[in-house]
């Protein structure tokens, strides 16, 4: 198990390399720079050009790559251009906002997905079933950001019960411990910013689950479905066990492996839903701040971001890898 | 997970549910208060961006703008829902002759947020602090205004660095600081109301001079005390209570000892929701009382549903730039006229502008001094722009032509709109329009660079002086346009040094005229920028300079 473990550990190195080499080229590409996002409309082609050279954007590629790769190795990865602020602040400033919107998208994913994915596998064929594998096709159709502005028209405009932005209400006296507001709330037993900060996460949550949902739903019900059929599941069965054990033990189990997988690329892509997410809502989460470091081309921001992002990215499928191998004993021994 | 029944799950998500419905009861009951009978509700604000620093000084940005007028005071301000340049801190101000000697008389009795007095030290040593910063301070980056409006420093670390042009600060008596500068120029008296400008206490100046920029090029690190509030203290209306950057929550507080009549809010909240639609929509549901920059096309809606939507007046341009390197038919005057004639800028203005937006004569809007009636014009005369070409010899004209893909201006609402009007107009005298769009962040480099024949861009004032709008264009080279006129070039550096106001507007008014013969660009619109806010506020007087002062702002 640990060398399994160690092996996979040791293939992140040239990812992560080939990714941020990938990431550097991507940004040096992009159209504009810095020195127009920095500097007024008015400013003269002299003062833009110093500016540039102090920002050593005139060095070629490869110097201004080996330079990037240096500072990141020493957990350094610059200063927003637009804030001033330390790259690596910014994103554990914003980091609590997205992790608390992406925990509960995964939360309402999880827990609707997968017991409406079996249920709709055992009643195979019924009104569930059908509506289950209707609805989680739209879900998948239909763009995150489109969903939201219908969430926020229908549930926080017109009818008000949730609010349409912002991840607390203004105002709101708060304690901040850690920067997560929930579990902030909850050790300080402010109970009043406990149900704000939850009843600010309800729309972007429910538009940030609607794919991960639908995947789940579908993989789910397909999976199971698959797994019943097996002749394992009717042996145990025809031994006359209980209902639930084969349920869970033999069907439940076996079923899980590729929805696991699922789940944890799903995880890794909610960061990319969270740019429109947030950005409808308004929320002051990571997703939001690239999407402002873009329009200004904030390269640190972006390419600092992005980064962590990838590796997390990356770590979750190194999780995904490993628990599948606790699942799944075939995998370790390949 | 996997060892529990399904159950389980659902009984969770029961939970959630009951949960999120608990807390949809409490954010409804928290919306409900914002009726605003309550004068202690405290005031939200939406902006497109969220504010950079505490310390207007460091930043050249917008945002930051709106929160530091609100809590720094300049000496000189504009007036209140116009452009005229009245007494801010200073009741009033003379000027030397040469324009180099500027004595201010401050307001009596006026209190710094942390309880010092402001008197003539107080301003001189704002000043002497600023012309003696050093290190990441003078990066431009980091002292764009200071540098834009007095040049360098006390010592200049780099050598791109310009000369000061300010030579000392000194207080000639409690209330009277002198300001001396090596020369007149026409930013003066506007660049004395620039918000980067705003002075701060004695007390405050004591406990930051030792902090630093650190850091280099790129990559500096911004002082404490602009990012932590509890240092700076100012003498406006409000005071700086917290900047809660996780949320991007600027809060203010009424400051009770205000010199002038105090603000209407005892609490206002600045918070960033850089998404268009998403700012029109809290204000709908309530979540927000006002927000900024409206999109012209819901104006009317807004309106229609009870909200107010004042208008700003006019103090922008809109152009469409003859790049005279980028395509050899636009260096003769005849074309350049030609094409003027084209385009119906009549009906631009009415089928494409917010309501309020009008033709422009010349490059700069008629509510600056120095704009001019005698200008030469340029009707709407298809049939004469055709003879024109003909003349010219470009019957075949071929241009590209550009516009902005992605955004929208104060200026410049659907860019693609007003790009299609013009191009229809062209191509109906026989020109063939090539259309090209970029990025915003790439056009304004690429127009910038003189690598648009035909492009639409446009200008917000700074400060109310003709020569913030025509001198930024035409003093000199400008690839953007790129001609060469060293007459117009002269007589533009001759009108801004002219320190005497008169003769300085008669200047200006005979450089419009010139520059419209000239015709470097057809100045096609100004237009109008507008606000919101909610049906239970009584807004500020609105600034065409985008300089609200909220403390007028009260609940009704």
């Amino acid at each position: 198990m640990l060398r399994f473990i160690v092996r996979r550990v040791l293939q992140l190195i040239p990812t992560l390399v080939g990714l941020s080499i990938l990431l550097f080229v991507w940004l040096q590409r992009l159209p504009g720079g810095p020195e127009y996002a920095l500097l007024p409309d008015d400013a003269t082609d002299q003062q833009r050009a110093s500016l540039r050279s102090s920002l050593g954007l005139d060095e070629p590629l490869t110097v201004q790559y080996l330079s990037f790769l240096r500072r990141i190795l020493q957990g350094d990865l610059g200063t927003s251009i637009a804030t001033g602020r330390p790259v690596l602040e910014e994103f554990l400033t914003r980091f609590p906002a997205t992790f608390e919107l992406a925990v509960s998208a995964m939360l309402i994913a999880v827990t609707v997905g997968l017991p409406l994915g079996y249920l709709a596998a055992r009643r195979r064929g019924t009104v569930l079933d059908f509506a289950a594998v209707g609805g989680s096709l739209v879900g998948i159709c239909t763009p995150v950001f489109f969903l939201a502005f219908i969430l926020k028209v229908v549930l926080a405009e017109r009818l008000g019960l949730f609010p349409s932005a912002f991840r607390l209400s203004p105002g709101l006296n708060r304690t901040n411990l850690s920067g997560f507001a929930v579990l902030d709330g909850l050790r300080t037993g402010e109970w009043d910013v406990v149900v704000d900060a939850l009843a600010h996460l309800v729309l972007p949550g429910l538009a940030l689950a609607s794919i991960p949902l639908a995947v789940i739903v579908r993989m789910t019900r397909a999976s199971v479905l698959e797994v019943l059929e097996e002749d394992y599941v009717r042996t145990a069965d025809a031994k006359g066990l209980h209902r639930n054990t084969v349920r869970t033990r033999h069907v439940m189990r076996n079923a899980m492996l590729p929805v696991v997988t699922a789940i944890g690329l799903l995880t890794g892509s909610l960061f990319a839903g969270a740019v429109l997410t947030e950005s409808v809502f308004a929320f002051p989460g990571i997703g939001s701040f690239i999407y402002s470091a873009t329009q200004e081309r904030d390269y640190p921001v972006l390419t600092g971001f992005i980064l962590i992002i990838a590796t997390v990215y990356v770590f979750i499928n190194l999780l995904v890898d490993i628990s599948y191998s606790l699942l799944d004993p075939r995998v370790r021994a390949q | 997970m996997l060892r529990k029944s399904p159950r389980k799950p659902l009984a969770l998500l029961a939970a959630a549910t009951s949960l999120a419905l608990v807390a949809t009861a409490c954010a409804e009951s928290t919306r409900e208060g914002g009726g605003g009978a309550d004068s202690s509700e405290p005031f939200v604000f939406a902006a497109a961006g969220s504010i950079s620093t505490l310390d207007p000084f460091l930043t050249s940005d917008g945002e930051t703008y709106r929160y530091s007028r609100q809590v720094f005071e300049t000496l000189l301000r504009h007036e209140s829902g116009g452009s005229e340049i009245v007494g801010g801190l200073a009741e009033d101000w003379e000027q030397s002759e040469d324009g180099t000697v500027w004595t201010f008389h401050l307001r009596e009795n006026v209190q710094f947020h942390d309880g010092d007095a402001l008197d003539a030290e107080a301003v001189c040593a704002n000043f002497d602090r600023w012309h003696n910063l050093t290190g990441g301070y003078q990066s431009s980056n980091n002292s764009y205004y200071w540098q834009s409006v007095f040049g360098g420093f006390a010592e200049n670390e780099d050598e791109d660095i310009p000369e000061s042009r300010y030579v000392s600060c000194e207080a000639q008596d409690e209330l009277t600081p002198v300001i001396t500068i090596t020369e007149y120029s026409s930013i003066f008296p506007g660049g004395f109301s620039l918000a980067a400008f705003g002075i701060m206490s004695p007390s405050t100046l004591e406990a930051i001079a030792d902090q630093e920029i650190t850091g280099e090029e790129g990559n500096y690190t911004l002082p404490e005390y602009s990012q932590v509030a509890g240092t700076v203290a100012g003498t406006g209306p409000f005071t700086v209570e917290e900047w809660d950057q996780d949320q991007d929550e600027v809060t203010l507080q009424r400051f009770d000892d205000y010199w002038g009549e105090p603000a209407g809010f005892e609490t206002m909240l600045l918070r960033a929701i850089p998404d268009e639609t998403a700012r029109r929509q809290a204000l709908e549901a309530g979540d927000i009382h006002g927000y900024d920059l409206v999109a012209p096309a819901d104006v009317e809606p807004l309106e229609a549903a009870g909200f107010q939507v004042p208008t700003r007046d006019v103090f922008n341009i809109l152009y469409m730039a003859y790049q005279q390197e980028a395509n050899e038919a636009l260096a003769d005057l005849e074309v350049r006229q030609a094409l003027a004639h084209a385009v119906d800028r009549q009906r631009i203005v009415d089928t494409i502008l917010p309501a309020g937006g009008e033709v422009a004569t010349q490059f700069h809007p008629d509510t600056l001094d120095g704009w001019s009636p005698d200008v030469q014009t340029y009707e709407y005369d298809p049939e004469l722009a055709e003879e024109m070409l003909a003349d010219a010899g470009q019957e075949d004209l071929t241009l590209e032509f550009c516009y902005p893909s992605d955004v929208t201006r104060p200026y410049m609402p659907a860019p693609r709109d007003i790009f299609d009007v013009i191009s229809a107009d062209l191509e109906a005298v026989g020109v063939t329009v090539e259309p090209v769009t970029y990025e915003w962040a790439d056009y304004i480099p690429r127009t910038n660079s003189g690598e648009c024949p035909l492009y639409l861009l446009g200008w917000t004032g700074d400060y109310n002086d003709a020569y913030n709008f025509i001198g930024t264009w035409f003093s000199g080279y400008n690839s953007e346009f790129g001609f060469r006129d060293e007459d117009l070039f002269e007589a533009m550096a001759e009108a801004s040094g002219n320190p005497d106001d008169t003769e300085r507007v008669a200047a200006y008014q005979e450089l419009n005229n010139q520059i419209m013969d000239i015709l470097p660009g057809l100045p096609i619109s100004s237009s109008p920028p507008s606000i919101a806010f909610a049906e239970n506020v009584n807004p500020p007087a609105v600034s065409p300079l985008t300089q609200e002062n909220f403390a007028e702002a009260s609940w009704k």
